[in-house]
This record gives structure tokens, sequence and C-alpha cells, in this order.
């Protein structure tokens, strides 16, 4: 058990920030509900318990920092599409409308010209976009990023963090991340994990004396380069 | 247009494969009444094409199933010990002379089947303790499984009487000859609740075929779809294991040939696979009767001779990228 007694109650957009191994990944994990915990979990008001898988993911959807696909063939929209699932009548094939919503989600994310790729094919930033459209055609209210920027160059961590800020209009993001410029522009109220506690910070996280504090780094400025 | 020959070329063999094997038919009275050549092509000859069709359907299914499963093309019911497992229930079944059971299933299925099952909640349960991304370790301990297996069958042998021994080595090497019409609509119908299953689960399985926790997230209930399939999949396999014996390499190639001829997505590629596999191991079973040797050639050592090479060839292939 990495955090003890943790009880968590998100009902606005979060970034998660922490040591490598203080147990963000872990937390979110326990969100979702994949890992066992000891403790309480609410989304906006319910359980997190209490929900059926279904409804669970369309509440929650979660996007890892890799993707790691055995299908080889699988092509942009039929991946996408996966995020129709929890619409779908069981046996039956995805509808029209369900196929609507994926196209929709490509232009809105502009990968339109991306879709009769296969995955595997793409390069990391463009698999982390087809991720996002993944999780958008969920519908789900949250969207966990689990480092999202982790294997991106900067030009595509820019596109990234470009597009989870817009994100935050439409869902609840919750971020985790090492990535301080990425958490700096994305500019959530930030749970910070240290030696097993959490810390919350509204706003006032972003200052260098606050950051020299808790990383024990000298900090100048951390500048904002996403605009 | 090369697809269409491919296609066409099968559909030829099993067309004409009755017509081939150690009595040459006379062609003109197989349809008139009460011939020899009549009982031999409808007897025999029909029902076995039809059982090696349905069991090539089966294994190359469930080639795909476990490949598709544990997300590793080195997987399938031969590589992780499950025909072995099914081989060894059989076996014991022989040893012990048990006959036909209840509703003439008989013990040698019956016994194939809980062998084949008890493998798969085994490495079910050994899987536990590994962790999610060590599938290489799962093959090993299907590997050893395999082995262990083997080394009991050896002490069934050891204690059998001549003649039991006999009937277990012929079985061990596979044998798609088949009396009458029992078996080969039996493992029809098997063939068909497998391909059932895993087709009505398409999604599912294309879920789980990206992580097990993905799936989990788009709200699969992972475990008991992965345990309804590998046991349905384990039916059709401990059934098919007790009548022909155990066919190796089948669900091993015919997945990845037809994902090479159609790179299409997993739901895309089922139907294909099981007709495939069904037409291919029709065929081996075709050049085993044409060869024309002292008697008939085992149908496990035509498909390893053509899968033995196949096998290597994959894992440098592997290593290569």
């Amino acid at each position: 058990m990495i955090l003890q007694n943790v009880s968590l109650e998100v009902q606005n957009h979060l970034t998660i920030l922490g040591a490598n191994g203080s147990g963000k990944s872990t937390l979110a994990k326990a969100i979702c509900g994949l890992v066992p915990y000891e403790g309480e979990i609410k989304l906006n008001a319910r359980n997190v318990e209490e929900l059926s898988l279904k409804e669970k993911a369309k509440t929650i959807s979660y996007i890892p920092a890799k993707l790691e696909i055995y299908d080889n063939f699988i092509r942009v929209e039929e991946f996408v599409l996966l995020g129709r699932f929890p619409y779908k009548k069981s046996f039956f094939d995805y509808s029209k409308e369900d196929k609507n919503i994926v196209e929709e989600t490509l232009e809105f994310l502009k990968i339109s010209h991306l879709k009769e790729r296969s995955v595997s094919s793409l390069s990391s930033g463009e698999q982390q976009l087809t991720l996002i459209a993944q999780a958008l055609a969920q519908r789900s209210r949250i969207i966990i990023f689990d480092e999202p920027t982790a294997n991106l160059d900067p030009s595509n961590s820019k596109t990234i963090a470009q597009r989870i800020k817009g994100l935050k209009e439409r869902c609840q993001i919750i971020l985790i991340t090492h990535d301080l410029h990425l958490a700096c522009y994305v500019d959530s109220p930030v749970l910070f994990i240290k030696e097993k506690r959490v810390h919350y910070y509204e706003r006032e996280f972003f200052e260098d004396a606050t950051l020299h504090e808790l990383y024990g780094v000298e900090f100048s400025s951390l500048a904002v380069k996403y605009d | 247009m090369i697809k269409l020959f491919v296609w066409a070329f099968f559909f030829g063999v099993l067309v004409i494969s009755p017509f081939i094997g150690a009595v040459n038919l006379d062609v003109a009275s197989i349809f008139g009444a009460d011939s020899l050549s009549s009982s031999i092509f409808f007897d025999l000859r029909v029902p076995r094409v039809l059982f090696a069709f349905f069991a090539g359907s089966v294994l190359a299914l469930s080639g795909l199933l476990f490949q598709t499963l544990f997300r590793n093309a080195l997987m399938t019911p031969y590589t992780l010990g499950v025909s072995s497992g099914a081989v060894l229930g059989a076996g014991i079944a022989i040893k012990l002379g048990l006959g036909t059971l209840f509703f003439g299933i008989g013990a040698v299925s019956l016994f194939g089947f809980l062998g084949a099952v008890f493998t798969v909640f085994l490495l079910i349960y050994l899987s536990q303790f590994l962790r999610s991304a060590q599938h290489e370790s799962l093959l090993l301990l299907g590997i050893a499984l395999s082995l262990f297996y083997s080394a009991t069958l050896m002490i069934v042998f050891y204690l059998g009487s001549a003649m039991q021994n006999d009937m277990l080595i012929r079985f061990t090497m596979g044998s798609l000859s088949v009396i009458g019409w029992r078996d080969p609509i039996l493992l029809g119908f098997i063939a068909l609740m497998v391909f059932g299953s895993v087709y009505a689960y398409r999604f599912e399985l294309q879920l789980l075929s990206v992580s097990e926790d993905q799936a989990t997230l788009k709200g699969v209930n992972a475990p008991r779809v992965t345990l309804g399939l590998l046991i349905a999949s384990s039916l059709g396999i401990g059934v098919l294991v007790s009548v022909s014996g155990p066919i190796g390499f089948v669900g091993l190639i015919v997945p990845h040939v037809v994902a090479k001829i159609y790179p299409t997505t997993l739901s895309g590629r089922i139907l294909k696979t099981a007709l495939f596999g069904g037409f291919f191991l029709v065929l081996c079973d075709t050049v085993s009767r044409a060869l024309q040797t002292q008697s008939e050639l085992p149908i496990g050592i035509v498909t390893a001779l053509i899968g033995g090479p196949f096998f290597i060839y994959l894992i440098i292939a592997k290593a290569h990228k």
C-alpha cells in the first residue's frame, strides 16, 4: 500500500503531481476501480464502487501514457469506435450513431486524415491523439490522463497540452503528470503527493517558493511555453 | 485474385478428398446401392473429411482465441499444454478401460475434456502470480506443464498392457480416421458452439486484445469473458483430442496465415480463420492418405512437419522485429 488513509472527493478539474513512486498512478487506477483500495473515492457525490462496469465506463475514461496493442491491424476509426462499447447492445454491432460520433470526434481533434491508418503505424503523438479521441467518443464526464506527455517531444507535447486545456470546457480533467510545464499550462487545482500524504493547492502551487519547498529544486518562474 | 485461387484450391481439395485413399474406389458404383465402394465412401471417407474440417476449425479458432486473450503470437492450446492435458486425460481413460459413461458420451471424451479444462484453470490460477506483462512466463509454464504431462503419460504406458500401449501410442500420434457419423456430427456441433461463442464476444475480444485494463475500463467483465471463452474452447479441444489424439501446430499456423492474407482487425478474421483451419486440415489429411505409404501417415506427423519449421520462422521473425 503506497498511499494510506486517502479519502478523495473529486468534483472539479484536478492535477495530480508527485515524485516517482509516490502513488500517482496507483491513485488514478484506484479512481477507475482497477486496483483494490481501502477508504472512499467519490466521483461527483457517487461512490466509485457502487457503479456497474458499464456505468463506470460512461462516467470515467482513462488514457494511459503509452498505447500497448496486440492487434496490429486495427485502424484508427475502429480503435476510436471501441470507446462506444459501453453504449453498445450486447452481441450486436456498433450502431450508425456510434459511427457518426466517431466521425465527429475525429474531426473535432483534426485527425480525420488518420482514420484509415493502422494504430500501430502511428507516431507517439498521433497515438496519444487517437487515445484522446477514443476517450471523447466514450462521452464520459471525467477523463483521466496518465502522463500524457511522457513519451512526446516538445512540439507534440504542445499539441496535447492545448487539447487537454481545450477539453476543460467539455469534461472534468484529472491530469497525472511529471511535466510541470504541462501542469502549469493546464492550470487546475493541484493535488501534491509527498511522503504518503496528499496536499491540496487551489491556486498558489505554481509559485517559485512553493515549488522549491516541495521539490527541493530551485525554480525561477516556471515559464508557460505552450500558448 | 490469389485469395480467390487459394479458396478455390481448398474447396477443390475438399471435394476430391473423399475419393483419395488406400483403396481405389470405383467411382461409378459409389452412388449405387450396397457396393463396397459406396460403404467406404459414405461410412468412412466422407465422415472423415467432415471430421477433419471441423477439427481444423476448432483448432484454428482456439489458436486465434488464445493468441488474442493472452496477446502473444505463440500462445495456443498446444503450446500452453491444454492439448497435452487432454491427451493425458484421454490416456488415463484408455488405460482404465472405461467405455461409454452416459448419454452415449464416451469416458475418453469426458476425461479429455476434463484434462483440458483442468489445465486452463491451472494456468489461470498460476498466472495470478505473474505480472500482467509477463506473458512469456506463462508460455514457459505451459511448456513445463506439457513436459510434466508427457512424463505422467509415460507412467501410464509403463503400467499398461501391450495392447493398451498399442492403442495409446496410436492415439498419441494423432489420427483422423473415424467410423460412421457419430464423431463428425458431435464435433460439428462443438465447432459451431466454439465459433458462435467467439463470434458473439468478438467486440469484447477486440477490447481484450488491447489490454485487460482497457477492456475493463470500457465495461467488459474481463475475468468472466476470458474464463467463459477458454472453457468453450477447452470443451472443443477436449472432445477433439479424445477422438483424434493431439494435432499440433494448426492453431499456431492458421491464424497467422489468415492475418497475413487478410490484414484486418480481429472481428473480420474469425470466420475466415475457422474456414481456413478446416480446409487446411483436410488438405493435410488428404496428403497423408495420398502418400500410399505402408500404413497411413498419422496426421499429427504431417502437421508437425509443416508446423515445426513455421514455428521456428515465427520466433526468428519476431526476434527481428
